[in-house]
């Protein structure tokens, strides 16, 4: 696993996802439902699984 | 703006990762090259991203924001104008210059093109530039946080210049090139609901062309008529000012954003590094200039739905402010997390970028050549290591600094402006006129640098210059800069010239890899055309020019 974050592209994607994470939990444990928030965490997530792709790619 | 439980993860998320990315590259670290040169291993896509983030410091985001407000879309100028050309120049011409010299840094080029007392006044000079610029980013960052979180400044100041300390000793340039890539993509995508938000609010572009005077929305229209535009510029003073000499003079011979391009695998990937970051940097306008002029729109009468761009205490609107109130008025809790960190990554970017172009150029421009010449290669590594840690120190005092005189980041900017501006008349007749001689590019330079103090001193533009006497009025301070530059280029330009043509130049022998007529060319054929750098660079060129008449 420590291997992986010698990857630029896995790091990245690891960050966006993360984030995407805590956007996430925090419309569910605020119940705020801010409709910015929720697309930019699908955005950031879809980002994030997306480099940790690229990244595996290049692995391989 | 209060900063919630999601905001705080997300800002400490970041720290980790930067300071990650260190660690995990400490252990690759086993040279002085490997530290301050990054052994020349690193792939295209991060080198073409690490380009174009070294520039995206806080003054470029925050300043083009404001500029956006200000004057509207001119301020595209400084990217479809100001910057692509210049940037396809240097990968198709300059590149092969840099690259295939071998030369460690821009002042090392200088030195085996010219001579040793050329490359010292352009090390010296770029070193304490870098490093004052560095000091003016940190200074940056902890007023915007004290501003608009009332976090306390010196532990701002502190906590950032550690964090940043950490990752370049640990893992030093290609660290700082890592994490330059990760900011990179905070920021375009921690801005982009920003923009998207901020647009569909105030009803869509037509909305905002059809609330705002004409010449906030068309880029070239009104350039015809100083008087008739916000910049106060006819179009020739633009292109020649912004277009050619500062702009060139930026992008082709600053070591900053030109030692991203020399750690490049290969001579190919060094000439489309700057091509290939000429994409990001084309859309940038749409990140940190459409902001701009949509909050300006969001203050007209027709589509006032409650935002204001703050005012200072004179009652003047504070453009510097408008992105950090856009990001506090749209960005709910979570996302407001996203804007300050990606605000923090901008002054995080430039601090560090500026840190490592210092310590190189220090161990291997002046240290190795003034002062301690032939030890080992460990020794140097630890040099720049102590550089690194010196560098951010002398950052942290410069911002002090700049908290006691207000007026230290406008006279460090004019400073800079008169070294930078007659630069790339020096690197232009070196590279393609075999005749220049070293004496000719130093006294150049200095002429240079003197032509752009003296032009400053003449002219008045907001209440800045006229020093000596006040001789020439100029609308904006943007217009002055230009002019200074221009003087300045012209200057250096004649004067390399004429004190060319009465020394003796150096043999052909001496010059091979180092001038254009002497070097042989780079082939570009084979593989596919998007690989290749004559191919790419017309379709950007092509792309700018239909940009331009887009939003003529």
């Amino acid at each position: 696993m420590l291997k992986k974050f010698n990857q630029l592209s896995f790091v990245i994607g690891a960050f966006f996802a993360i984030t995407a994470v805590i956007l996430f939990a925090n419309e569910l444990l605020s119940g705020m439902a801010e409709k910015i928030n929720l697309y930019s965490a699908a955005a950031f997530l879809a980002f994030g699984v997306f480099m940790i792709y690229l990244s595996s790619k290049e692995e391989s | 703006m209060d900063l919630k439980m999601a905001d705080y993860c997300i800002i400490i998320l970041y720290f980790l990762f930067v300071i990650g990315v260190g660690f995990v590259i400490k252990r690759k670290i086993k040279s002085s090259n490997d530290f301050l040169a990054s052994s020349r291993t690193i792939p295209l896509w991060i080198t073409s991203l690490a380009f174009i983030s070294a520039n995206l410091g806080a003054q470029e985001v925050i300043g083009m924001v404001a500029s956006g407000a200000k004057y509207g879309i001119v301020t595209v100028h400084f990217y479809w104008v100001g910057a692509i050309f210049a940037m396809i120049f240097l990968g198709v011409y300059m590149m092969p210059f840099y690259y295939g010299s071998r030369a460690r840094s821009v002042p090392e080029y200088l030195k085996l093109r010219f001579d040793e007392k050329t490359r010292g006044l352009n090390a010296i000079s770029f070193a304490v530039m870098t490093v004052f610029s560095s000091g003016i980013s940190l200074y940056a960052l902890a007023k915007m946080l004290e501003i608009i979180l009332k976090w306390n400044f010196d532990i701002s100041i502190w906590i950032a210049a550690c964090i940043v300390m950490v990752y370049i000793f640990m893992g030093g340039l290609t660290s700082a090139v890592y994490n330059e890539v990760l900011q990179f993509f905070l920021i375009v995508l921690g801005f982009s609901p920003l923009v998207i938000v901020a647009l569909q609010d105030a009803g869509g572009w037509a909305a905002v062309k059809a609330n705002l005077a004409p010449n906030m929305t068309h880029a070239w229209k009104y350039m015809g008529d100083k008087d008739a535009n916000p910049l106060g510029l006819h179009f020739m003073s633009l292109i020649f000012g912004l277009g050619f000499v500062m702009s060139f003079g930026y992008w082709c011979t600053d070591f900053l954003v030109i030692q991203r391009a020399m750690i490049a695998k290969n001579m190919r990937e060094a000439r489309l590094t700057p091509i290939v970051a000429a994409v990001p940097k084309m859309l940038m306008p749409l990140i940190v200039v459409l902001p701009g002029i949509v909050a300006i729109a969001l203050m007209q009468p027709a589509l006032a739905n409650g935002y204001k761009i703050p005012v200072d205490e004179s009652g003047q609107l504070n453009y510097t402010m408008t992105l950090p109130s856009l990001i506090a008025h749209y960005y709910p809790s979570g996302l407001l997390g996203v804007g300050i960190t990606a605000l923090m990554a901008s002054f995080m970017s430039g601090m560090a970028g500026n840190v490592t172009a210092f310590n190189a150029v220090f161990t291997f421009d002046i240290y190795q050549p003034y002062f301690v010449k032939n030890k080992s290669d460990r020794h140097y590594l630890i040099v720049g290591k102590c550089v690194t840690v010196v560098g951010i120190l002398i950052s942290v005092m410069t911002a002090y600094i700049a908290k006691g005189f207000n007026n230290i980041n406008d006279f460090l900017q004019l400073v800079f402006g008169f070294v930078n501006g007659p630069l790339f008349a020096t690197f232009l007749l070196g590279m393609f006129w075999k005749r220049t001689t070293a004496h000719g590019a130093f006294w150049g330079l200095l002429a240079g640098t003197v032509g752009a103090a003296l032009t400053h001193g003449l002219t008045m533009a907001e209440g800045k210059g006229g020093w000596i006497a006040p001789l020439y009025e100029i609308k904006s301070g943007m217009g002055q800069a230009f002019i200074v530059a221009l003087v300045s280029w012209i200057v250096n330009f004649f004067t390399t010239i004429l004190v060319s043509l009465v020394t003796k130049p150096k043999s052909d022998e001496e010059l091979k890899g180092l001038v254009y007529s002497l070097t042989e060319k780079q082939v570009d054929h084979g593989g596919p055309w998007y690989k290749r750098v004559t191919p790419v660079a017309l379709l950007l060129l092509l792309i700018t020019i239909i940009l331009n008449i887009i939003f003529f």
